[in-house]
C-alpha cells in the first residue's frame, strides 16, 4: 500500500511545485492547463466508458452545462463561483439522468448513438435561446474569487490540478470497491452480469452521473478561467471526440491512461497549432520558404491538427487499441 | 411435510407466432438435483431464460421460494436466490479468475475484504486455486466451466440453474463436476440440471422432465424415464443421442 | 396551403435524405457497423458535383454517371483498407474508426478547398413552378426526387432478384449462415460499403445545387442519415425509405410552423422518442434484442 503511494505522491508533488518552478510564464502554464483539464476530461470519461464500457460520444454537453450554468449565473448575480459550479453539476446531472432513463435500457450502437444526439440538442437549444447568449456567447467581464487574482493563469491551474486529482482519486476508489467490479462485469458481459446480481441500469445510471458531474466542474472552471464560451468552444462535437481520443491514446480502463494521453495529445496539437512544426522546417532551411510547400506549411499546416487527430485516430484503432498504457500491460502481466 | 421451492404453474412463450413453451407445469423440492432434458429446440434454455427473468413469460406463473417471479429482472431474481449458468460460458474475459469470482459474492456482501476470502473459498471448492491470477478469458473451457461454477455459488444460491454445465467436456471432467454438483446439494443448495447427457442425468438426478417441442413429455424417477416409451421414441426419432 | 408546401417541399428533400438513409443502412445491415464517416462522404458527393460542373461544365445531375462509379469504388477500397479490420471489434472501436475517417476526409477537404463555401449554380437552380395558387415546386427539387426514385427502384431490383443483391440481403440476415452457405461475406461488406457510399455520394450531389457546398457540411447529415436509420429499423432499407420522407416532411413542417432554428432539434427529439417508445424502428420486427 505505501509503495504504491509513492509514484502518485511524486507526481502530486511535481503538479504542485511546477508553477513555482516555472515562474509567470502564461503560455506554458495556458498549455499546462489544458494538459491538465483534457487529462480530468478523459478520466472523468474513463469511469463510464472505460470502466463500464459505455462509450459516451457527448460527453461536451456534460462540459457545456456546467461551463453555460456557471457563467449564466455569474454574468447576473455575484454569486460564489462555488456555488455556481455545483448548480452546473445539478444541470449537468438532470441531463445525465434523462439521457440514461432513454438508453440505458438498450444496447449496442444505441448509447453512442443516443449519446450523440442528447449532445446535439442541448447544443442546438443553447444556441437558439435568448439568455444562452444565442450564438454570440457569453462574455463575463469580471470574477471574483476570495480575493485571489484572477488575472494570473495559476489560480486556475491549481483549480485543475484539484480537479484532476479528485477525478483520480474518486477513480482509484471506485476502482476499488464493489461498484468498480460491477461497472466491469457490465463492461464484459451484460448477460453475465446481471445473472451475478447487478442492476445494470442502476449502475451504468451511477457511473454516468459521476462521469457528467465531474465533467460539469471542468466545464466551470473552464468557463471562469477564459471568461467567455460560446457553443463552438463548449458544446462541439468535437470536444466530445478529442476527450474519448485522449483516454484512447493513454488507456481506456486503467487509472493513469487518461492523463498519459492529455500530456502526449495536448503539446502535440499545440505544436501543429502554433505552426512550431512548419517555421522550423522553414527557417532551418529544409523547405524554402517561397517555394509552394513552403506557402502552403506556412498557410495550413496551423489549421492541419485536426486532421492529425483524425489520422492518430485511424491509426490508434487499427495498431493500438488498448492505448499506450495497454501495451506496457500486456507486457507487465 | 417436503417443501417446494420451485413451482411452474402453466407456462406458456411464444415469440411472436411460435411457441417456445406450452403450458409447462413442474415442481422442484428443497435439496433435489432435478434434471430438465429433452432433444435440442425442445425449449429448455428457453425455460431457464423465463425462469432467471431474461424472457417475460406469456402467460402462467413462476412461483420461487413463495415469491412469485414472472417478470422480475434477472439480477432480482439472483438476488432472491435462484442463480444460473450459461450453456455458453460467459467469462469476465479481461478480469482474473479471482475478480471473476467476486463479483458474484458481491451479491452478499459490500465489503471488499468478505468478498476476496469468499471468492477464494469458491474457487478451493472447484480446484481453480492455482489458477485464481489469471485472465478468465484466457481459460480452457472445462476451466471457465468450472469458474462459472465458482463465481455462481459465490452468489450463494438456494437454487442453482445448471445449462449443460458438462457440454464439451470429457468423460473425466464431467465426472468431476458431477462430483461437485454433488457435493453443492450435500451442502443444502438446489439444482437444477439441464443436460444432454443421459448417462450423467440418470446418474446424478432424483427426479427428471422431459421436454419435447415446447411440451412436457414426461416426469418421473431416473429408472421411470429411461423405460418410458415416449421418451425413447422422442429421442430416436429426433434422430439424436442420449 | 402552406401546409400544402411544406409536405411537397419535405417530400422532395426527403427523397434525398433516404438516399442517404438506404446508405447508411445497407453498410449497417450487411456488416453491422454505424458509419460515422458518412456524412463526410456526402460531402464528398458534393465537390465532386461540384468539381465535375465548374471545370467540364457537366450538369450535376449528369454528372452522376461520374461520381456514383466513383464513389463505389472509393467505398470499396476504402472498406477493405480500414474498415474490415475493425468488423469484428466492438461498436465502439468501429465507431471511432470511422469518426476517425471522417475526420480526415472533412479536414483534408478543408485545406484542399478552403473553409469558404460554395455556391453550385445552375440555369435552373433558383427555378420553380406553380401546381396551385400558392404552391410552388423547385425544379432542382424536383429532379434531384425523380432521380433519387429511379436509384430506390433501381437497387431494390438489385437486392431482390441479383445473385448479388441476395447474397447481401442474405449476409444482412445471417453472417454466418451466409458464409455456410459459401457466400463470401468479406466481399459482401466491401460491395454494400462501396454501393453506401455511392449512394451518400449521390445524395450528396442531388442537394449539391440547392446548398451551400462546405468541408464541414456532411456533419448534420450524418446525424440526420441516423435519425433515419432509427427510424426506419437499423439495417431495413424500406424502412430507411419511409424514413427518410417522414423525416424531410417533419423538418419542412416545423421549419413552417416552428421556426428554421429549431427544426433540427425537432428531429433529433424525434430519434430519442422513437429510442425509448420503439427501439425496434416504426418498421422494424418486435423482439430480437
Amino acid at each position: 500500500m505505501m509503495k504504491q503511494a509513492i509514484i502518485p505522491a511524486l507526481l502530486l508533488a511535481v503538479g504542485v511545485l511546477i508553477p513555482l518552478l516555472i515562474g509567470e510564464n502564461p503560455y506554458i502554464t495556458g498549455i499546462l492547463i489544458t494538459v491538465l483539464m483534457m487529462a480530468t476530461l478523459a478520466s472523468a470519461w474513463n469511469i463510464l466508458g472505460g470502466y463500464a464500457g459505455q462509450y459516451s460520444f457527448g460527453h461536451a454537453a456534460y462540459f457545456g452545462a456546467g461551463a453555460y450554468t456557471t457563467m449564466i449565473i455569474l454574468s447576473v448575480s455575484d454569486t460564489n463561483p462555488l456555488v455556481a459550479m455545483a448548480a452546473g453539476v445539478v444541470v449537468a446531472g438532470l441531463i445525465a439522468l434523462v439521457t440514461g432513463a432513454i438508453v440505458f435500457r438498450l444496447r449496442g450502437h444505441y448509447f453512442g448513438l443516443a449519446s450523440i444526439a442528447v449532445a446535439e440538442i442541448v447544443r442546438l437549444v443553447v444556441l437558439n435561446l435568448e439568455f444562452t447568449g444565442g450564438a454570440q456567447g457569453i462574455l463575463l467581464t469580471d470574477v471574483k474569487f476570495y480575493g485571489l487574482d484572477l488575472n494570473s493563469k495559476n489560480p486556475f491551474y491549481y483549480g485543475m490540478l484539484i480537479a484532476l486529482v479528485l477525478t483520480l482519486g474518486i477513480t482509484a476508489l471506485v476502482r476499488r470497491s464493489r461498484t468498480g467490479y460491477y461497472l466491469q462485469a457490465i463492461r464484459e458481459d451484460q448477460d453475465a452480469a446481471a445473472s451475478l446480481g447487478i442492476n445494470l441500469a442502476y449502475h451504468k445510471n451511477k457511473a454516468l452521473l459521476i462521469s457528467a458531474s465531474l465533467t460539469s466542474v471542468v466545464g466551470s472552471l473552464y468557463a471562469v478561467y477564459i471568461r467567455f464560451i460560446d457553443t463552438h468552444a463548449v458544446l462541439d462535437l468535437r470536444l466530445s471526440i478529442e476527450i474519448i481520443l485522449t483516454a484512447i491514446i493513454g488507456g481506456v480502463g486503467t487509472l493513469w491512461g487518461p492523463l498519459f494521453g492529455a500530456m502526449l495529445l495536448v503539446p502535440l496539437a499545440e505544436i501543429l497549432r502554433s505552426n512550431v512544426l512548419g517555421e522550423a522546417l522553414v527557417t532551418h532551411g529544409m523547405v524554402p520558404e517561397s517555394s509552394p510547400v513552403g506557402m502552403f506549411l506556412k498557410e495550413h499546416l496551423a489549421h492541419a491538427h485536426v486532421l492529425v487527430y483524425g489520422i492518430i485516430t485511424v491509426l490508434c484503432i487499427l495498431y493500438l487499441p488498448k492505448g499506450i498504457l495497454g501495451l506496457f500491460r500486456r507486457s507487465g502481466k | 411435510m417436503i417443501k417446494h421451492l420451485l413451482n411452474v404453474n402453466h407456462v406458456n412463450k411464444y415469440f411472436g407466432g411460435n411457441v417456445a413453451i406450452s403450458d409447462v407445469c413442474f415442481s422442484v423440492e428443497e435439496k433435489q438435483i432435478f434434471g430438465l432434458i429433452g432433444p435440442n429446440g425442445a425449449g429448455k434454455t428457453t425455460m431457464f431464460n423465463c425462469l432467471t427473468g431474461y424472457y417475460p413469460v406469456s402467460s402462467g406463473d413462476i412461483v420461487f421460494d413463495g415469491k412469485k417471479i414472472n417478470n422480475r429482472r434477472p439480477d432480482e431474481v439472483c438476488r432472491l436466490g435462484m442463480a444460473r449458468t450459461w450453456q455458453r460460458v460467459k467469462p469476465l474475459g479481461s478480469l482474473s479468475v479471482l475478480d471473476n469470482v467476486m463479483v458474484g459474492a458481491f451479491a452478499v456482501t459490500r465489503s471488499l475484504h468478505t468478498a476476496e476470502k469468499m471468492a477464494r473459498e469458491q474457487i478451493h471448492v472447484v480446484g481453480l486455486d492455482d489458477y485464481a491470477a489469471q485472465l478468465a478469458g484466457s481459460l480452457p473451457i472445462g476451466l471457465k466451466k468450472k469458474l462459472e461454477l465458482a463465481r455462481v455459488l459465490a452468489t450463494k444460491p438456494k437454487m442453482l440453474l445448471l445449462d449443460e454445465i458438462c457440454g464439451g467436456l470429457n468423460h473425466t471432467e464431467t465426472w468431476a463436476i458431477l462430483d461437485i454438483i454433488r457435493s453443492i446439494r450435500n451442502s443444502g443448495t438446489t439444482i437444477v440440471f439441464i443436460e444432454h447427457d443421459m448417462k450423467a442425468v440418470t446418474s446424478i438426478c432424483d427426479r427428471i422432465v422431459v421436454l419435447n417441442a415446447g411440451e412436457k413429455l414426461a416426469e418421473g424417477t431416473p429408472a421411470e424415464i429411461t423405460s418410458n416409451r415416449d421418451v425413447i421414441e422422442a429421442y430416436l426419432g429426433g434422430g439424436h443421442h442420449a | 396551403m402552406l401546409f400544402l408546401q411544406s409536405l411537397i417541399s419535405g417530400l422532395l428533400t426527403g427523397g434525398v435524405y433516404a438516399l442517404a438513409g438506404i446508405g447508411m443502412s445497407l453498410v449497417f445491415g450487411v456488416m453491422n457497423v454505424s458509419n460515422f464517416a458518412h456524412g463526410d462522404l456526402m460531402m464528398l458527393g458534393m465537390y465532386m458535383a461540384y468539381f465535375v460542373f465548374t471545370l467540364l461544365h457537366i450538369d450535376p445531375y449528369i454528372s452522376l454517371v461520374l461520381v456514383m462509379p466513383a464513389a463505389f469504388v472509393f467505398g470499396y477500397g476504402l472498406e477493405k483498407m480500414f474498415i474490415n479490420r475493425v468488423i469484428h471489434h466492438p461498436h465502439q472501436n468501429q465507431i471511432l474508426l470511422t469518426i476517425g475517417l471522417g475526420l480526415i476526409m472533412s479536414n483534408t477537404a478543408l485545406l484542399a478547398f478552403t473553409s469558404d463555401p460554395r455556391i453550385l449554380t445552375t440555369s435552373y437552380s433558383s427555378s420553380s413552378f406553380n401546381i396551385l395558387r400558392d404552391v410552388s415546386v423547385s425544379v432542382p427539387l424536383l429532379l434531384s426526387f425523380m432521380i433519387t426514385c429511379v436509384i430506390t427502384a433501381t437497387l431494390y431490383l438489385f437486392l431482390g432478384k441479383s445473385r448479388t443483391g441476395m447474397a447481401l440481403r442474405a449476409t444482412s440476415q445471417n453472417r454466418e449462415a451466409a458464409q455456410l452457405m459459401g457466400i463470401n461475406v468479406s466481399r459482401m461488406s466491401a460491395i454494400a460499403f462501396g454501393i453506401g457510399t455511392a449512394l451518400a455520394a449521390t445524395a450528396g450531389a442531388l442537394i449539391a445545387p440547392t446548398y451551400y457546398i462546405h468541408p464541414l457540411a456532411g456533419h448534420s447529415f450524418l446525424l440526420k442519415s441516423f435519425t433515419i436509420c432509427v427510424l426506419g429499423g437499423l439495417g431495413s432499407v424500406v424502412g430507411a425509405t419511409v424514413g427518410g420522407l417522414i423525416i424531410g416532411v417533419i423538418e419542412a413542417m416545423s421549419s413552417t410552423y416552428i421556426s428554421t432554428d429549431w427544426k433540427d432539434v425537432v428531429v433529433f427529439v424525434l430519434f430519442l422518442a422513437v429510442l425509448l417508445f420503439r427501439p425496434q424502428g416504426l418498421f422494424g420486427k418486435k423482439g430480437g434484442q
